[in-house]
């Protein structure tokens, strides 16, 4: 059953051209210029109760705009969102009841005081009762490993120590859907594995998830259902399958080299030319070639200083998609 | 009954904010204090000298005085952080941040930014008061209804302005000369009106009712009221309805700055 329903949805903004440099900047003061800018463009799409849903596109794709219509931050220009039967923007003060979101750049803790009196806050304003809010802080600061951290002023945290915190303060009221807007931006690898530890096992006890992200491992490791957006269009909206069927299952391997290189290939992998000769990019295709097997006969075939294994970027992802 | 509750938890929150920086709250407190003590110093010169404001004696002035402290100390208690706060949202694009709390935007950002150092502010309006009132004695009991109801009718226009100012600064991003404005026009209320032309009388009783602020319910207090103080009632609910009226208007076309 589909808990989110969004149809021919459009955000548009009227802004005005400001030059740049002093002659510009002097001119666009006596006489601005307007501009329509289409953040999102004829969106529809529906999310599943219950699944994890992983909005994907680079920056200025049009994903947070999309994030905020659906918490209802912002009306639609046009356009219909339907969730749990609610329209966001027009039915907000019910309708933010049931929702929680961590927005991963906008700290909603307060600064100067523990974590733990920013949740008493919380409680307040969404009613909830004592023992539920007992039970849950517990669990939750169990399962996020806060237990001390949240008794500290939130401006002495670490930014991953934060970020835990904020989840709790999403999810105290025990929302049916949590919006995750860049959730784990910034974040070193043990802080995100923990973030997306405790996102599973929260679905799995049945929250849905709407993620956004140009992080295409948070997508990997969490999504089932995937949509991809650029310009504020949507490219692409299937599963998480589908869609490294549709790129092929690739890793990017950096290299600097000792001696320039000049060739197309490596083997079976398609050589990128980096900024200068000594630096390439290799695209290996895991399903021809273990990636093991690669590096084993690199060192036989290039001189190398130095090394590193990347996921496919972000663009290259969205022009397969487009190319498809 | 609900949003009482949501209101207690939201201020006891401010308070342990300003607990945070115990320094900062002991300058900041102090610094509020000295500054209100200094305002009435003015006037105490001026009648050391000689001279005066016609008609009004000087525990008179200062009662006026007194009153607005007392009123202002009160509006920036609840309001005052109202525009900064606002101000800092709208250029830091995270006012969404308000809007996902399940109360209303304005009752959020009033509650949760409870301004703890205006009681010093409060409470030395209070303290001056007293001892002006006792030079000065006060009228019946008819006079304590009608200073509280024009008190009460001052606020109103205090709080309505913040909200105006506020409201202004979701399209005038960053403008933090906005509230001087106001900060110099309300100077009116805190002298004896018959001091000053006939045009700003009619100014700061009708179009801008900051007569109301101190001077008519001091002089309501001194039994001295006017029967043209309550015609400015009028303009001080209006005033209250459109700054409310404004600020939520603004919110309506709030646009998020992306990112």
């Amino acid at each position: 059953m589909a808990i989110i329903t969004v149809e021919d949805l459009v955000k548009s903004y009227k802004t005005y051209k400001r030059g740049s440099g002093f002659k510009e900047t002097m001119k666009s003061f006596v006489k601005r210029e307007e501009v329509e800018i289409k953040a999102v463009d004829h969106i529809s799409f529906q999310i599943e109760k219950g699944s994890i849903c992983g909005i994907l596109g680079p920056n200025g794709a049009g994903k947070s705009t999309t994030i905020k219509m659906l918490c209802g931050a912002l009306y639609p220009t046009s356009g219909k969102i339907d969730v749990m039967g609610f329209s966001p923007a027009k039915d907000r003060m019910k309708y933010v009841h049931q929702i929680g979101a961590v927005f991963g750049q906008k700290s909603q803790l307060i600064w100067d005081i523990p974590p733990v009196d920013s949740f008493a806050m919380n409680k307040a304003i969404y009613g909830i009762p004592d023992a539920d809010y007992k039970k849950r802080l517990s669990e939750m600061a169990e399962l996020f490993d806060i237990g001390e951290v949240m008794h500290k002023p939130t401006r002495v945290l670490s930014l991953g120590e934060r970020m835990k915190c904020e989840f709790v303060m999403a999810m105290l009221h025990n929302p049916e859907i949590v919006f995750l807007d860049e959730p784990t931006i910034g974040l070193d690898v043990i802080a995100k594995a923990k973030i997306r530890e405790v996102v599973s096992e929260m679905n799995r006890n049945g929250t849905t998830f709407i993620l956004t992200t140009h992080d295409l491992e948070d997508v990997e490791q969490l999504a089932r259902e995937v949509i991809v957006i650029n310009h504020g269009k949507k490219v692409f909206d299937d599963n998480l399958q589908n869609l490294k069927s549709a790129l092929g299952n690739k890793k990017i391997v950096n290299l600097s080299l000792a001696k320039p290189f000049k060739g197309e290939k490596v083997g079976d992998a398609l050589v990128i030319p980096g900024s200068n000769d000594h630096e390439i990019s290799l695209e290996v295709d895991l399903d021809k070639q273990n990636i093991r097997d690669f590096l084993d006969s690199l060192g036989g075939v290039l001189d190398f200083k130095d090394i590193s294994i990347k996921e496919l970027p972000m663009e290259t992802i969205i022009t397969r998609i487009y190319s498809e | 009954m609900k949003y009482i509750k949501i209101y207690s938890a939201c201020v006891k929150t401010a308070f342990s904010q300003a607990a945070a920086y115990r320094a900062d709250f002991i300058m900041g407190s102090f610094i509020t204090l000295l500054s209100n003590i200094l305002f009435p110093l003015v006037t105490i010169l001026i009648y050391a000298n000689g001279a005066e404001f016609p008609g009004w004696d000087m525990w008179e002035v200062l009662l006026i005085q007194s009153v607005y402290s007392m009123s202002t100390g009160i509006s920036s208690m609840l309001l005052s952080s109202v525009v900064w706060v606002t101000m800092d949202h709208i250029r830091g694009g995270s006012f969404e941040t308000v809007l996902l709390k399940p109360v209303s935007p304005l009752f959020f950002i009033m509650a949760s930014n409870f301004d703890v150092q205006s009681i010093g502010l409060f409470l030395g309006g209070v303290i001056m008061a007293v001892i002006a009132a006792v030079h000065t004695g006060i009228g019946g009991l008819m006079d304590v209804v009608a200073f509280l109801l024009l008190f009460v009718a001052g606020l109103l226009v205090l709080c309505g302005m913040n909200l105006m100012m506020a409201a202004i600064s979701f399209k005038w991003v960053g403008n933090s000369r906005i509230p001087e404005i106001f900060d110099s026009i309300s100077t009116f209320g805190k002298y004896p009106l018959t001091i000053f032309p006939r045009a700003v009388q009619i100014l700061s009783v009708l179009i801008i009712p900051v007569a109301v602020i101190g001077f008519f319910p001091a002089s309501a207090l001194l039994g001295r009221v006017d029967g043209k103080a309550f015609l400015s009632l009028i303009p001080c609910v209006l005033f209250l309805c459109l700054g409310i009226w404004l600020y939520n208007k603004m919110i309506r076309l709030y646009e998020g700055v992306g990112g």
